[in-house]
């Protein structure tokens, strides 16, 4: 079919703009007359339809790297930023400069007197700067902490007394060890489900609290974890870990949500097999089988993988529910 | 002039802190993109060992270059830009070889490495269902036979999600030309897969 339609567009030409439709990258003129054509073309919306299921299973395609290479990429990248710092202070600005001052670098000969002046210079407000004996035993600098791994200078503050207060941000490691039924273990594990820049880590602790007795804390960080973490590979552990308590009306209404608005279809095939587990076959009016339901003839509704429909229709035939609302 | 969110300020002062020397400052710019980064490479190079060599090359040249960076475009064009050209450069000079990385020979025979990468997914996953071999099949064809650069945009545009605009940034051209390299790696996938679903 190439005939032309409204907005001087023939078919073939709207069909090659619809990816760049869907991707929403099309000029506003262009945008306009694809549209304009798709109002007369029923051949041309559902070629349309179909290219949209080809994004989508283009979707599905996508790699997303497993936690463990990312942790082994942050390892590997923290050694060698370690060895460059070691090259870059074995040849730092003082050797650079030093040899300026002695001609090692080959420049001319010229920069040696004014170097010289500098050194000096240096070395008088270094003295004036440094308070005697602040790198020796005993000296006027003390510090009521142990070495940290990191640490800067937040701010500084004179006190009335002529000393100085330096407030110091310091990051420093710990091991903590405990079994997984403490609290303390719990709540760092909590933490660290939390850890905005660290999917990996996210992900770990997800996994290590699965395999714990479950406390009501505990069940509702995985229920934040499945309803907000960005990494699907997080929810899908949350997910996991969420499954002895796929009775309870909360994280029922958790999976429903999951159901009707994650992003990704492996989650929401996978709610829909939890859900349906849960689903009581003799009497499906109870009420919180009616909001499953009610839920799945939703999903049908918008829907576009074929998958995903394919199985939430099987699971409202299996309790003899309609497959849409009315 | 537009004003800063308080991410982007937060975002410079730990570029400014990196720039000082503060290492824990940029440990915290490597984790806020390094995630994406990694994706990237994979998915263009569908090796993780080549990833994993983007992933350490990209991060180094910008440790080593950070005191270069002069705000005048975000930081994250500025690294898309180092990935881009690093994962380009692995794609230019896997053509030349005219191998195919990712099949390797195996007792069992010929094996899709990609395959065998760990991917998130909970045992019995789906998704696994939603696509026959033939479908995967017929997709890495099609994504081998685009040019570099139309595999690049592709990528930038269906998997990482930026605008055309922002991907013209990163790789040095306009919005126009990123749009036509666009178009026609959108032509190549709909000819090959159009009649498949």
């Amino acid at each position: 079919m190439s005939g032309l339609h409204q907005g001087d567009m023939n078919c073939a030409a709207a069909k090659d703009l619809f990816a760049l439709y869907l991707y929403g990258e099309l000029s506003f003129d262009e945008e306009e007359r694809v549209e304009s054509h798709l109002d007369g073309c029923a051949g041309c919306t559902k070629a349309l339809g179909r290219q949209r299921e080809v994004q989508v299973a283009l979707d599905n395609l996508g790699i997303e790297p497993a936690p463990s290479l990312l942790r082994s990429c942050r390892e590997e990248l923290h050694m060698r930023m370690a060895e460059e710092s070691q090259s870059l202070t074995k040849y730092g600005w003082w050797d650079q400069f030093a040899d300026l001052l002695t001609g090692r670098s080959g420049r001319s000969g010229w920069l040696k007197p004014a170097g010289a002046l500098t050194l000096l210079a240096l070395g008088f407000g270094a003295a004036r700067m440094i308070p005697p004996g602040a790198f020796g035993n005993g000296g006027a600098l003390q510090m009521g902490v142990m070495e940290p791994s990191a640490s800067r200078v937040r701010y500084v503050e004179p006190a009335s007394d002529g000393k100085v207060h330096i407030v110091l941000d310091e990051t420093r490691q710990r091991i903590v060890s405990g079994n997984l039924g403490e609290q303390k273990i719990q709540v760092l594990l909590i933490s660290a489900m939390k850890d905005p820049l660290d999917p990996g880590l996210r992900a770990e602790a997800v996994e290590t609290l699965n395999s714990s007795a479950k406390s009501s804390e505990v069940k509702s960080a995985l229920v934040f974890a499945l309803l907000h973490d960005q990494n699907a590979g997080v929810r899908f552990k949350a997910m996991e870990g969420l499954k002895p308590f796929a009775q309870e009306s909360d994280v029922r209404s958790a999976f429903t949500q999951v159901l009707l608005s994650d992003a990704n279809p492996g989650l929401r095939t996978q709610a829909i097999d939890l859900l349906t587990k849960g689903l009581n076959q003799d009497n499906p009016a109870q009420s919180y089988d009616r909001q499953v339901i009610g839920a799945m003839q939703e999903l049908m509704r918008r829907e576009h993988n074929s998958y995903v429909r394919q199985r939430c229709k099987t699971a409202l035939e299996s309790v003899k529910a309609s497959i849409e609302t009315y | 002039m537009a004003q800063k969110t308080g991410g982007q300020l937060e975002e410079t002062a730990l570029i400014r802190a990196a720039q000082g020397g503060d290492r824990a400052a940029f440990e915290h710019l490597v984790r806020a993109y390094d995630q994406s980064v990694l994706r990237l490479a994979m998915n263009l190079l569908r090796s993780p060992e080549d990833a994993q060599d983007v992933y350490q090359e990209a991060f180094l040249r910008v440790y080593k270059n950070l005191d270069k960076f002069r705000f005048d475009c975000s930081f994250h064009t500025w690294l898309y830009r180092i990935v881009t050209n690093l994962c380009l450069d692995h794609m230019r000079k896997r053509k030349v070889r005219k191998e195919e990385p990712t099949i390797v020979a195996t007792a069992e025979g010929p094996l899709d490495r990609m395959d065998a990468v760990p991917e998130e997914r909970v045992d019995g996953d789906p998704q696994r269902f939603l696509f026959s071999a033939e479908l995967r099949k017929r997709v890495k064809e099609v994504l081998a036979e685009l040019t570099p650069r139309e595999r690049m945009v592709f990528e930038l545009r269906h998997y990482q999600g930026l605008r055309l605009r922002r991907i013209g940034e990163i790789l040095g051209t306009t919005e126009e030309a990123a749009k036509n390299c666009l178009f026609r790696a959108t032509q190549k996938m709909r000819a090959a897969l159009g009649d498949f679903v």
